[in-house]
């Protein structure tokens, strides 16, 4: 291999990549664009959701507990200090739910007034639409606002009886959080961001690669190729390196995507959940070893790529078999979605997009483990030589090179 | 210049070119004339270094296919039939000069020649133009100079008017005898009989991977008493396919 011809087809494969339209929509434009816009529209439905989940909560009562006595007790004792609960009148109360014209009906039980005359329990049926995201949501809000009210109910009973409403509460409960400032993590993070770099890192390049052997192939160009004076491998690594540069850029396009979606909307990155993502704050090392390994992962995913793309017949065929490693990186990226730092198994850190996916939790969760990181990094390495020897030995075949 | 000892190719249980054996000379064309299938193109390819022979091998230049395939490389050319294999989001100059860098050219070697194969070839209107939208005629044209940027020695033509019109045709049997006059060695795969009768010095005649005569058409007419050297083809070919 003569570096020398490596950096020849390294530069016209750039050279001719660029002049690319599909490529550079797919592995610039798409990322930097598409993606922050679709975190913004997540994120600002997310939101608005919430939002309107907790405000603008409209109540009825039921046409048999439709009282002025109850009525009194919805707005002086359950919601008076809820300002988002209002109550109103409706004729049809059950049909107003199915409706959205309320989202909850409240029925008290008809002998409501003897019981809480005599200190029994009554019942206060909910009536809801757990269809409705709205509706189902006001159930927590409206069950909570009643709870208040029974406090208050019991605090007079026992005020009453000459008793502090304190016996109730033999122990309370108060959290302080020991975590050093900015090590907290930001839960919402730790859980997209590693699933959005595997899965980028891994498909990053498909568009690349498709292009530079399957469609050079296509093109009738791969043979005269072949007949130049560099060896297969040069050619081969001028290929490799490209595909592996696209997609560093891909994830570089995407990283600026987020930028541009944090400026326009800070919490458009944790699809609303939380607050933006202030407060991190990344230990140096550690933060290296997983960008390191993280361009192992992205060099492993070029060199199986290009040794896709050298098995296919065609530019389609390519593109049909390359698809297919979405759901490779999709299924560890969501296996794992819901998994916290702490909950990650050793063998995690060995296993492809897994290790990457698993160090990048750890670092964004806060609490290092440096065996860990060394673990994903030295099995990245191997993974790397596995793939590109993979891909060198398919480039060498003449069956898979002349396959028609 | 170019001598082919006992050449085989297998593909598993297929043996695309059985023992094959000839020489050919400087500034000679030597035709292999055979039907679609007979093994032409993998002999070319073993030639061009893209196949390894099973046994046997061949000597380009002096340089073994086998052992010293980079050598090789850099004393040919090649041009196939069929679609033009250009790259189309590249200037006809840069199609050209990616292989004359491939082949080891200084950029002013490369410069030189563009421009002294711009005015062979008549691409001056073009040359800077990306290829992509180039007429079949035009891309031929790119076609012929890249694959002779670097100056090879040799030059092999794989069924290279396979798909074209007359005019684009008779470039191509132009540009042949132009490589020859420039006395280069040429190896042609056709199988059309007025090709290789109207450009070869000497063919052989290719059959099942085998090649079955071999000799000038008035050689070959000669030792079959036939008049013609579609006669001579129908008496190897078609009795070899009854068997």
């Amino acid at each position: 291999m003569k570096f020398r011809h490596v950096w020849i087809v390294f530069r016209k494969e750039i050279k001719d990549l660029l002049r690319d339209k599909k490529t550079i929509i797919s592995s610039f434009l798409v990322p930097m664009i598409l993606i922050p816009v679709i975190f913004l529209f997540v994120g600002g439905g997310a939101q608005k959701m919430e939002k309107d989940i907790s405000e603008n909560i409209t109540i009825a009562l039921s046409q048999n507990s439709n009282t002025a006595d109850i009525r009194k007790i919805v707005e002086d004792g359950i919601i008076k200090h809820n300002t988002n609960i209002k109550l109103i009148n409706v004729d049809n109360p059950i049909d107003a739910v199915k409706q959205e014209k309320v989202r909850l009906v409240l029925e008290f039980d008809a002998d409501y007034a003897q019981k809480l005359k005599n200190d029994k329990p009554f019942t206060v049926k909910i009536y809801y639409d757990k269809s409705k995201n709205k509706s189902d949501g006001a159930v927590s809000i409206l069950t909570d606002a009643i709870n208040q009210y029974n406090q208050q109910i019991v605090g007079q009973r026992l005020t009453a009886l000459g008793l502090s409403p304190d016996i109730l509460q033999p122990a309370k409960v108060e959290e302080t959080n020991v975590a050093e400032p900015g090590k907290s993590g930001n839960p919402t993070l730790v859980m997209i961001l590693p699933m959005m770099l595997g899965l980028l890192v891994t498909i990053g390049g498909i568009a690349a690669a498709t292009d530079i052997v399957a469609g050079e192939k296509e093109r009738n160009t791969f043979e005269p190729l072949l007949t130049t004076k560099p060896s297969r491998l040069s050619i081969l690594t001028g290929k490799y390196l490209t595909v592996t540069l696209f997609s560093f850029i891909s994830v570089i396009s995407t990283g600026i995507g987020y930028v541009i979606g944090y400026m326009i909307n800070p919490n458009s990155l944790t699809m609303g959940a939380s607050d933006g993502i202030g407060g991190f704050s990344l230990p140096l090392v550690a933060t290296i070893l997983v960008f390191i390994t993280t361009i192992l992962m992205g060099m492993t995913f070029s060199a199986v790529q290009i040794a896709i793309s050298t098995f296919a017949r065609s530019f389609r065929e390519a593109q049909t078999y390359l698809s297919f490693l979405i759901f490779v990186a999709l299924i560890p990226g969501y296996a794992t979605m819901f998994m916290q730092p702490g909950d990650v198994q050793t063998y995690m850190y060995a296993v492809p997009i897994l290790n990457t996916i698993s160090a990048f939790k750890m670092v964004l969760g806060g609490n290092i483990n440096y065996l860990n990181l060394v673990i994903a990094l030295a099995t990245s390495v191997i993974y790397v030589i596995l793939s590109i020897m993979f891909a060198a030995s398919l480039f060498k075949k003449e069956k898979v090179l002349f396959r028609s | 210049m170019l001598k082919v000892s006992n050449i085989t190719k297998s593909f598993e249980s297929i043996t695309a070119v059985n023992n094959i054996s000839f020489e050919v000379r400087k500034g000679e064309i030597f035709g292999l004339l055979g039907e679609n299938g007979a093994g032409k193109t993998t002999t070319l390819r073993m030639l061009a270094t893209m196949l390894k022979p099973t046994s046997g091998t061949a000597e380009l230049c002096g340089y073994d296919v086998i052992n010293e395939p980079e050598k090789v490389r850099s004393h040919i050319g090649i041009l196939f039939g069929g679609e033009t294999g250009l790259y189309d989001r590249l200037t006809a100059a840069e199609n050209i000069a990616y292989f004359g860098e491939l082949n080891d050219m200084s950029k002013s070697e490369i410069k030189e020649r563009i421009s002294q194969l711009t005015r062979i070839f008549d691409m001056d209107e073009y040359i800077n133009k990306k290829a992509g939208k180039f007429s079949k005629g035009m891309k031929q044209k790119v076609a012929f100079a890249r694959s002779i940027v670097h100056n090879p020695d040799i030059m092999l033509f794989d069924e290279p008017t396979s798909g074209l019109d007359v005019t684009a045709i008779l470039e191509v049997h132009k540009f042949i005898l132009d490589c020859r006059q420039q006395n280069k060695t040429i190896v042609l795969s056709s199988h059309i009989m007025s090709e290789v009768e109207k450009l070869c010095d000497r063919i052989g005649i290719i059959h099942k991977g085998v090649l079955v005569a071999s000799g000038t058409i008035e050689e070959l007419k000669k030792t079959y008493g036939k008049d013609s050297l579609e006669e001579v083809f129908i008496e190897l070919v078609g009795d070899r396919n009854e068997i």
